[in-house]
């Protein structure tokens, strides 16, 4: 992994955050909206909390015709804009500023790729980054084989240094399109440089999940199918496609939010204890867990469209009326869904995924749901008034993990829910990082265990294409069937409910 | 009112009844309250300016540690005077948001034997629970308080920057931190505050160009801000920590001082040579001629010997930043701006409180500070 920490002898001890070594970081589709909002902000706050080296570059390579400095000012504008820490510090920017650079060039122009070799061995020798490089794709899907193809044609896969390349979903469409990718990527780089980026595995409290599980002894006894009922992992967003609808509607809720981010979820809450805490070894209990998912049954899924209705108090249009998108569209933007993981720990215990846009909240949340007492010794209480323990892990907002257990009234001969909470505000009173921060960071010191795996793209899409099939060889369905603003398509909630269950009330 | 002595009861008494109090009539926001303690945090005050330091200090750290601070206002007197108070410390949140409660009980005494203020300060403290005893201000390990409760401490916190004999207290500071063998584990805010000037010097060797001059370093001079004390108790912990972490060992007797700046000299292996062979490494410790904020003011590595090489880490005017500079042979020089935001004592101690185990990189360059600071000191009694 990170050699040279392990060789800087004043790396050693308590406190210091990890730095990685010097480097140059390229962002194809520089002039694009990410890097704007995300991932500039984030190296320019990586930079100002000390963890990025001297010399740390930034090289943007786009189509429109800028300068270094036209660039750096419109950079300096996103940070103003986007940065969690406000504004930026003028001279912090003004000595980070000066390892950014503009590479003007068309993807296909193997002249500009000609440009790019020379600029980066000038910037090794001015800025002391010794060859080592991160390529980040921040482009439209379609133009990652052109790169990628043209970085290997220039020999720029290679370095005196490291390279590695990040790049950011999809993965692909469906299975035969994710395998085609990753052939193209892993015919110019190897398995161990590519870095595919799920921002949701950035998050703090996503990473608390196996911290939770694996930090405590307390709770892995109980992780089982002897004592849990079922698993809910919402993922619900109150936007709706925004200026997205072009992509959006050849995309739909499976592709755009299950097949990466609640898979991996579903993966961290159900993998099995990693023999280490490292990148393969983590990514190899994750894949178990896909591989072990029994092929969900096309009646195991609800989709939905949203129809018109509000957001935020707003009225709000619908899907279909949504720019970029087709009048007759049969584009879910909601999925809810059920499966099940044939191992020994879950054989048996459903879970429950479910995604929407234009829902009444938005709330990211993963909720483990244990089984009812067996038998109930207080005889003024009705079983059925006690309401099962509940542990859920709220990924955003009011990140944190609370208990719901029942206990006594005072006075009276009540049994009431009542919930134990931790929560992140409280207990820890500073601000989590952004997740490309903590993303970005830990692909330039070569820590691959928050991103995702070839096999793991490869399995998460083995599952969900012959559903995406399904559902496009079916008859058409009656959209909209949910209105803007409200919980999901009736059908979703008849659905669990044909199990004797429910969705969690958000 | 002054009184000689104090019912722990009614203390408790006074505690609980604060909660309840809580729980049946919500503040003014109509915000939930929850109590949450995570350790127990004894800091002693040596005089009422102190005491007002830490009162400052506590709010702060209820938002990321919440505790129960027992507050001791030890002052010398002829006459015994001891009183206590107690109030809940809550974190200011945005209105409908839970908020989080600690707990403070202060206890102002003067002239009140040792036994009887830790006699009053044990009932008080919340079991099972981490202890934390603070301790600033000179001399803490001579404080017949400080003696009778630190060996039920899990950590015991000193400010080496408040020391008024710098070098002998230096010295006993990692005297005792040797003998405890890390039971109490010790911290000293001193060292805290160096952690920025660390990062940013360990920074310069990630850089598999620059390791190599890191062991061949010959020359280091470090300047500190020069306050009403002479204080280069940061210099030399710096100079212990390079040493203990590139094992370098200090030269017998090989220390000089000259009004105020310190020269001493330590053994370092030397490279490419031969298994034994070894060169000196020059130290030189001054306080800075333009004084910036207090602590140090910047600190420079040299490698002379066949390829030159200066790495630079420096305060610049303003508050709030640092520039380093690595410069190695003919090659331009590698320079930036970095944030380093000023901190309180209340991110110092934080950033203590969030350690639970005891800090093996302090305690490698305390043990080596320490016996530079006993040479100096016998210099200085006896110089050569």
């Amino acid at each position: 992994m990170t050699m040279a920490f392990l060789d800087n002898p004043l790396r050693t001890g308590l406190r210091m955050g990890r730095t990685p070594e010097p480097c140059t970081m390229v962002i194809f589709g520089a002039s694009g909206d990410l890097t704007r909002r995300k991932l500039v902000p984030a190296l320019y706050n990586l930079a100002r909390e000390r963890r990025l080296p001297a010399g740390f570059s930034v090289v943007g390579f786009a189509r429109r015709d800028w300068t270094d400095e036209s660039f750096r000012e419109l950079l300096c504008e996103a940070i103003n804009t986007n940065s969690r820490s406000g504004p930026v510090d003028p001279e912090l920017w003004a000595s980070f500023a000066q390892g950014i650079y503009y590479h003007w060039g068309n993807f296909d122009d193997a002249d500009a790729y000609r440009r790019l070799v020379e600029r980066l061995a000038a910037i090794d020798r001015e800025r002391g980054t010794g060859g080592n490089r991160v390529f980040y794709l921040a482009t439209p899907p379609e133009a990652y084989p052109t790169i990628i193809a043209q970085l290997g044609t220039h020999g720029l896969a290679r370095s005196s240094g490291w390279t590695r390349i990040i790049i950011e979903k999809p993965f692909g469409h469906d299975l035969t399109s994710a395998q085609a990718l990753n052939a193209e990527v892993l015919s110019v780089f190897n398995e161990d440089q590519v870095y595919r980026i799920d921002h949701y595995l950035g998050k703090e409290t996503v990473q608390n999940i196996l911290i939770f599980r694996f930090a405590n002894a307390i709770f892995e006894p109980i992780w089982h199918r002897s004592h849990i009922d079922h698993v809910q992992i919402t993922v619900a967003e109150t936007i709706g496609v925004e200026d997205r609808g072009g992509y959006y509607d050849t995309s739909g809720a499976l592709r755009d939010m299950i097949q990466n981010h609640l898979m991996q979820l579903l993966c961290l809450v159900a993998m099995e204890p990693p023999s280490v805490y490292d990148a393969d070894a983590v990514r190899d209990e994750k894949v178990k867990v896909l591989r072990a998912i029994r092929p969900i049954a096309l009646h195991d899924t609800v989709r939905g469209q949203y129809g018109p209705g509000s957001a935020n108090g707003r009225p709000v249009r619908g899907y279909r009326e949504e720019k970029g998108v087709s009048p007759t569209s049969q584009t879910e933007t909601y999925v809810a869904l059920k499966l099940f993981i044939d191992n020994w720990r879950w054989a048996g215990v459903p879970f429950y995924l479910r995604s929407g846009k234009r829902l009444p909240r938005r709330v990211s949340e993963i909720a483990i749901q244990f089984k009812a007492a067996p038998t109930m010794i207080f005889a003024d209480t009705p079983l059925n008034d006690l309401e099962p323990n509940v542990l859920a892990m709220k990924i955003q907002p009011d990140e944190g993990i609370s208990l719901k257990f029942s206990s006594k009234v005072p006075g009276q001969p009540q049994i009431r829910p009542v919930t134990m909470d931790f929560r992140y505000g409280a207990s820890f009173g500073v601000t989590s990082p952004e997740a490309y921060e903590r993303l970005l960071l830990d692909c330039m010191l070569g820590d691959g265990t928050l991103f995702t795996r070839r096999d793991e793209v490869e399995a998460s899409w083995t599952l969900l294409t012959p559903i995406l099939r399904a559902w496009a060889e079916g008859p058409p369905l009656p959209f909209p069937n949910y209105e803007a603003g409200s919980w999901g398509p009736v059908e979703a909630d008849e659905f669990i409910a044909r199990d004797g269950r429910s969705w969690r009330r958000l | 009112m002054s009184q000689t002595a104090i019912d722990i009861g009614a203390i408790e008494r006074e505690l609980r009844q604060m909660w309840q109090e809580q729980a049946i009539h919500p503040n003014a926001g109509g915000q939930a309250v929850i109590r949450a303690l995570t350790l127990n945090l004894i800091a002693r005050a040596p005089d009422d300016a102190w005491a007002e330091q830490i009162l400052s200090v506590a709010p702060g750290l209820t938002a990321q540690h919440p505790n129960r601070t027992v507050i001791v206002i030890d002052r010398p007197g002829t006459t015994v005077e001891v009183q206590a108070q107690v109030q809940a410390l809550c974190t200011l949140t945005n209105a409908g948001r839970t908020q989080v409660c600690g707990e403070q009980i202060t206890i102002s005494a003067r002239g009140t034997p040792a036994g009887q203020l830790a006699g009053l300060v044990l009932p008080l403290l919340v079991p099972d629970l981490p202890v934390v005893l603070w301790a600033p201000g000179p001399q803490p390990f001579a404080q017949p308080l400080v003696q009778r409760l630190y060996r039920l401490c899990d950590r015991v916190i000193v400010d080496s920057t408040t020391f008024t004999e710098p070098l002998t207290e230096l010295a006993e500071l990692a005297t005792f931190e040797q003998k405890a063998k890390g039971a109490p584990a010790v911290s000293d805010l001193g060292w805290t505050r160096l952690t920025p000037w660390r990062e940013l010097v360990a920074q310069f060797f990630d850089s598999r160009t620059f390791l190599p001059h890191l062991h061949r370093i010959d020359e280091i001079v470090i300047e500190y801000a020069a306050g009403t004390v002479v204080n280069p108790v940061a210099a030399l912990l710096f100079v212990g920590w390079l040493a203990s972490c590139l094992k370098w060992a200090p030269l017998e007797e090989a220390v000089g001082v000259e009004g105020e700046t310190i020269r001493l000299y330590l053994r370092r292996p030397a490279v490419g040579v031969g298994p034994a062979a070894i060169r000196l490494v020059s130290v030189e410790i001054r306080p800075s001629l333009s004084p910036a904020r207090a602590g140090l003011a910047s600190v420079v590595l040299r490698a002379i010997d066949n390829q030159r090489a200066e790495f630079v880490v420096a305060q610049t005017d303003d508050a709030g930043h640092a520039r380093t500079r690595a410069t190695v042979a003919d090659t331009p020089p590698i320079e930036r701006m970095v944030k380093v935001d000023p901190v309180t004592l209340t991110d110092l101690l934080s950033s203590e409180l969030r350690l639970l185990s005891r800090d093996r990189t302090f305690a490698a360059a305390l043990n080596l500070a320490g016996s530079l600071a006993r040479r100096l000191t016998s210099y200085h009694n006896d110089p050569l």
